[in-house]
């Protein structure tokens, strides 16, 4: 008699280790993309007052954190969201940050049965942006002008920069509510001089970031975070759903005003916990000095927070927005143009890349989100030469690996660096030690994406972008690449030879590559 | 919004004292005693009820004030009264009352109960009939169960638990220098005071003092007794649980009850035809002042006389019954879920059933869609359907958690035994949050339905208890409304201590939000007004003593506010009064239920916000104890409340007009008169035939049950 969650209501919880706190978001949502919020939980935590004062995360910490976790357990079961799958835990900065990550991940999985996902500056951008997009019509400019989205956190600041609705950018400045706030304990500052000590030091972490390039450009600012969101709440009338734009004179008064109060008072006149009572001054100031920086005389805020960004991608099984896809390919290409690579080749490449995955898809059994990372090796397979020809492709491999694509964890780049590196020459071999290091299951995807990277090389022997279109087959034990309209593919049969033997060592399979007249011809 | 402190400085223009307040609240109960209009039974009733409650101040509020006197502290109350001077007053306030009620009891009750059947032997009318088997009672029954205990001056006299009667026996020594010894037989709480004895006709019965102490000298075979008086200590209650950090919150509890019973004693009541030399042993005995003894001319304790308002037998001599009416809004055919989602249900008690209420926690226990249940439970005992139900729930797997107050006063005993019992069928219990009341009334219900998480919430003024929800007035409010769905849910997380408190959608706590949010709301109404628009506040609460509020309440007068206040009990605010609180009316209403809703009403520009609260606008409520104030926004139980209140100030039978001098005046004009509760009874039990009417217009097939 029970009914089951139809098919559509899928139940998800986001839990976030940040800085200050854990919080857990609980909410529901179906695949037309509305996600309903159910539950938000928060419980400070002051992980980052140990990262940041000894270097790690002391043992007492830990025991909270876990005290917490359980809790949420606990709750979760009263939803019946037992699933890992429907479950996501992420760490930010002060783990990441901290000497012990590992010891950390691993007492939190004993203890729960939680895998922690560390998140990298370049993730945490993605799913900030991700939160972002689940409230962008609430302000219909931010697919138009030029934004910098900012969000003040414990330990750091991340910036996405954004035009027309593209991101250019995205980085991450060492200037953090909790980071301002142990630097008074260690300059032991009498009280009064706190303010201006925070000012400065907030100006001086910008000053020394790239944004600061961005001055003079008229850029609008979105504010993300806890205590813009807590001002943008003061101000705005009863409709909880909207955005907030606060003047930059509102923002500094009530910055001003909070740092007059000391942290009993805080508490008391605005009825927030004490931990977020001792961040609320320094994360003001940040914010202040950030819209300073930019010359913005007005501050958005928005209720996007990071749970929002990691919802919607567990909502949507983590299979990325063609926006999301298109940002991220967005970046890659600028990457490549940094380092001049044949753009024009480069794309065609990759979109046969991509035609080939897809024919193959029940052949390689690898699922979407591998798709993407085809596409960026393809378009950053030759990015090497920029250095030097010989072995480029080896350079290429480590310009990936430390390059800023947008929304792209570690293991993510360090992928699509293998499979660039093996787009040419010898196969991966054990002795190779950036392969070696991956799991098995990356080491084959990689073999497997290196492939069929090689064959849609071949396809472009010519590097003329001629062939646009194939047809692939298995027929009598061998993978038959059917080129509609053309009759002459000796160059691309060559190049096919020369890519040697990966692909058959690989799927088993050797590759024929024929030729198909055009019909109307034959008559 | 505004921030302003109280400003004004404590004197006794702007505030009445809220000890003296509260003693005028029960002289209004003790009124319907003396009231000749009303049937004789609920005139015992009320002067029962009067002093039980007088019991209660003693026991809660005098004992401090003498605590504090004693250690001389001066600390004046806002009206800028001393402890001192507070205890003087009560003093002289209280004797006057006694004597009232006493005259009552002895001049107007008795006589006409005996004229209508009812009598009370004293022991020497008796016939032999009845004196043989009284004796064979004492003789079976007391004689053995109870035990003197003699006492001799300057020894520790034995700690009574309870304001329990005891009788002192005053016996002639035979030795030279102390003429006298002194006897205490403690009567306990086992034996029923009041003892029927064979009657022709009617009913009669004797107190249980006066049939020992008619056989009092079987205890003494030897000796000659020359006096035995009734007497009766109460000791003070007010200990609050320490803020240490308890081990085990029920130890603690355990231990409290067990410290009441050596707290000091705060008065001493016993039957003025003791002697002088009696009375004093005894105030030395339990170290009373003169001060706080009272002789009392009449039986004690006459709050044990409810039982006699109850008797069968002589419904002529009491109200008419008015039963709680099942709400024309419940549709009896359909689950409450489906009711509610599609309609907000609001329930005007005890004039319409609590069962309702009930009905959704039992449907909850038993929907399998149900995932948790999640409610606070104050005053309740476990024979409650609604314990029943979550047990039920608890059972069959839903995750069922109850935050129980064991600090509701004087419940510790009963609380502990049934919350034990709910932990043990796998309940969560939560034993309350450390330092704060909770006195919050709310219970939510998450399911899981095809559309997604739904939840069912309650909010009401009264507690979950069925017994209670028959005699008080009291607002019951469900509704699957998603915000306060949300609310209700992060209400409980913050509690139960799953997250930090975070803000609101809709509803407001104590202590965090709650106070201010109310001081906005007057604040909108002050700004209202200043700018020349019409500006009202109408309220209801049992009692107003926060001098926040009250001068909150005083600016808003100034600025041209009208606010109506229905206060059943104490009110510190003085009204009426030129330049300071000229447009503001304070009634109270003491009728058949105890008035105990809490419903208040802005204007706000004409948008008409209206909230219902379990709060009194008291500090210990604001700022002590765990609160909830509730926005009715759903139309049309919001129209419906604000119909409720106005018939409160409708009232012109059993209202009394708070006067600037702090008396009560009938509004009573010898006219025709409109009689609040009466109002609500017809109005419900109209509205139920409506409905019954229209029901049979239609004919219902009957669907399977299964």
């Amino acid at each position: 008699m029970t009914t089951e969650p139809s098919q559509s209501v899928r139940r998800v919880a986001a839990i976030e280790i940040g800085t200050t706190s854990l919080r857990m978001a609980i909410a529901e949502g179906t695949p037309d993309g509305t996600i309903r919020p159910l539950e938000k939980l928060v419980k400070s935590v002051a992980i980052g007052e140990d990262t940041y004062s000894i270097g790690r995360i002391s043992r007492e910490t830990i025991e909270l954190c876990v005290k917490v976790l359980r809790t949420y357990q606990e709750k979760l079961r009263e939803y019946r969201l037992d699933d890992p799958h429907n479950v996501r835990v992420v760490a930010t900065s002060a783990v990441r940050e901290a000497e012990n990550t590992l010891a950390f991940v691993d007492r939190i999985y004993i203890a729960t049965g939680w895998e922690v996902e560390v998140l990298d500056v370049a993730e945490l951008h993605r799913v900030i942006y991700q939160g972002v997009q689940t409230w962008r019509e609430l302000i219909p400019g931010l697919a138009h002008d030029r934004w910098v989205i900012a969000e003040v956190g414990g330990g750091n600041t991340e910036f996405l920069l954004m035009e027309h609705g593209e991101i250019l950018s995205s980085h991450a400045v060492r200037l953090g509510s909790l980071r301002l706030r142990s630097l008074l304990t260690i300059y032991n500052a009498p009280e009064s001089r706190w303010p201006e000590l925070l000012h400065s030091h907030a100006r001086r972490a910008l000053s020394e970031n790239r944004l600061a390039q961005e001055r003079g450009q008229p850029v609008k600012l979105l504010a993300l975070g806890g205590e813009m969101r807590f001002l943008a709440e003061k101000l705005r009338d009863d409709d909880p759903h909207t955005a907030v734009r606060i003047e930059f004179d509102q923002l500094r008064q009530f910055t001003d005003r909070v740092l007059g109060m000391n942290v009993d008072e805080l508490v008391r006149e605005f009825h927030i916990p004490l931990p977020d009572a001792e961040m609320m001054g320094p994360a003001l100031v940040a914010n202040l000095e950030l819209a300073k920086a930019l010359n913005a005389d007005s501050v958005h805020v928005l209720p996007a927070t990071l749970r929002d960004g990691l919802l919607r991608e567990l909502i949507d099984q983590d299979v990325w927005s063609d926006e999301l896809v298109s940002q991220i390919i967005r970046s890659a290409i600028d990457v490549g143009r940094k380092f001049q690579f044949d753009e024009a080749h480069a794309t065609h490449v990759a979109r046969l890349a991509k035609i080939l995955f897809n024919q193959l898809d029940s052949f390689h059994g690898l699922d979407r989100r591998y798709e993407l990372l085809l596409v960026l090796a393809a378009l950053l397979h030759e990015i090497g030469l920029f250095i030097g020809t010989s072995s480029y492709h080896k350079h290429s491999m480590y310009l990936i690996s430390n390059s800023d694509l947008f929304g792209l964890s570690r293991r993510q780049l360090m992928l699509i660096a293998s499979v660039a590196r093996y787009h040419r020459r010898t196969s991966p071999k054990p002795t190779h030690t950036g392969f070696s290091n991956l799991a098995r299951d990356d080491r084959v995807a990689v073999i497997k994406m290196a492939a069929i990277l090689r064959v849609a090389l071949a396809l472009d022997g010519s590097r003329n972008q001629r062939i646009h279109e194939v047809e692939c087959k298995i027929d009598k034990q061998q993978l038959v690449i059917t080129v509609p309209d053309h009759s002459d593919l000796s160059m691309e049969q060559l190049a096919m030879r020369q890519i040697g033997g990966l692909f058959e060592e690989t799927f088993g399979l050797p590759i024929l590559l024929r030729g198909k007249r055009r019909d109307s011809l034959r008559r | 919004m505004s921030n302003t402190q109280s400003s004004m400085k404590p004197s006794s223009e702007q505030y009445f004292n809220r000890e003296l307040s509260w003693l005028e609240f029960n002289q209004r109960v003790l009124d319907v005693a003396l009231d000749e209009s009303q049937p004789l039974l609920e005139r015992l009733k009320f002067l029962a009820i009067a002093a039980s409650n007088l019991d209660e101040f003693f026991m809660v509020r005098v004992g401090g004030l003498q605590l504090m006197s004693r250690r001389d502290i001066q600390r004046p109350d806002p009206a800028g009264m001393s402890p001192h001077e507070q205890l003087e007053a009560i003093r002289a306030r209280v004797r006057q009352m006694l004597s009232d009620q006493y005259e009552c009891f002895n001049k107007h009750l008795e006589p006409a109960l005996r004229e209508a059947g009812i009598r009370r032997a004293a022991g020497a009318e008796l016939n032999e009939n009845q004196h043989r088997i009284i004796f064979e009672r004492f003789e079976d029954e007391f004689f053995s169960v109870l035990s003197p205990i003699a006492v001799y001056p300057g020894d520790p006299v034995p700690m009574l638990p309870e304001p329990h009667i005891c009788l002192c026996v005053r016996l002639r020594s035979d030795q030279a220098e102390t003429p006298y010894r002194y006897c205490l037989i403690p009567l306990g709480t086992r034996l029923p005071r009041l003892l029927t004895i064979p009657s022709d006709s009617g009913y009669e019965y004797m107190l249980l003092e006066d049939v020992v102490a008619r056989f009092v000298e079987r205890f003494f075979p030897d000796e000659q007794v020359v006096e035995t008086i009734p007497f009766r200590v109460t000791r003070n209650a007010d200990l609050t649980v320490s803020d240490e950090i308890p081990a085990d919150f029920l130890a603690e509890m355990e231990h409290v009850l067990q410290a009441r019973k050596e707290s000091h004693c705060v008065r001493l009541e016993l039957d003025s035809q003791a002697t002088a030399t009696l009375q004093g042993f005894l105030a030395d005995a339990y170290e009373i002042s003169p001060a706080d003894v009272y002789p009392l001319h009449g039986p004690l304790d006459l709050s044990e006389l409810m039982p006699i308002a109850g008797i069968k037998g002589f419904d002529a001599l009491t109200d008419e019954p008015w039963d709680s009416l099942n709400s024309a809004e419940v549709d009896p055919s359909q689950t409450l879920f489906d009711q509610l989602a599609q309609k907000d249900i609001l329930l005007v008690h005890p004039y319409e059933s609590f069962d309702p209420v009930v009905r959704l926690i039992e449907e909850a226990a038993q929907d399998p869609d149900v995932l948790s249940i999640k409610q606070t439970l104050y005053r309740t005992s476990s024979s409650s359907p609604i314990v029943a139900a979550l047990m039920r729930a608890a059972t069959s797997g839903k995750y069922v958690t109850v935050i129980v107050e064991l600090k509701a006063r004087f419940d510790e005993a009963r609380n502990i035994e049934w919350a034990k019992q709910l932990e043990r069928e796998g309940v969560n219990v939560i034993y309350g949050v450390r330092g704060l009341k909770t006195h919050a009334k709310c219970c939510v219900i998450v399911r899981q339905e095809s559309q997604g998480i739904r939840r069912y919430v309650h909010f009401g003024t009264g507690n979950y208890n069925e017994r209670t929800a028959r005699l008080y007035s009291d607002v019951s409010y469900m509704t699957s409304d998603l915000d306060l769905g949300a609310d209700a849910v992060m209400f409980f997380n913050a509690i139960t201590g799953h997250s930090q408190p975070q803000p609101y959608h809709r509803i407001e706590s104590a202590p965090l939000g709650l106070k201010s949010r109310l001081l906005e709301m007057i604040d909108v109404e002050i700004d209202q007004a200043s700018r020349g628009e019409n500006a009202f506040i109408n309220g209801k609460v049992n009692s107003l003593v926060d001098p926040e509020v009250i001068d909150a309440l005083y600016r808003a007068s100034q600025a041209g506010v009208k606010v109506r206040l229905n206060i059943r009990g104490i009110c510190c605010l003085r009204p009426g009064v030129e330049g300071l609180s000229e447009n503001i009316e304070v009634t109270s209403i003491i009728d058949r239920y105890l008035e105990h809703a809490r419903i208040v009403h802005f204007h706000h520009g004409g948008d008409d916000r209206v909230f219902i609260s379990s709060a009194d606008w008291m500090p210990r409520n604001l700022d002590r104890r765990i609160e909830l104030l509730v926005p009715v926004d759903h139309e049309p139980c919001k129209s419906r409340l604000i119909q409720v209140l106005e018939t409160y100030f409708r009232d012109t039978a059993k209202a009394k007009r708070l006067m600037p001098d702090g008396s009560y005046q009938s509004l009573d004009t010898g006219g025709e008169s409109f009689r609040s509760q009466e109002f609500f009874y017809q109005d419900v039990k109209a509205r139920t035939k409506d409905q019954q009417k229209q029901q049979m217009s239609v004919f219902q097939p009957l669907k399977s049950p299964v």
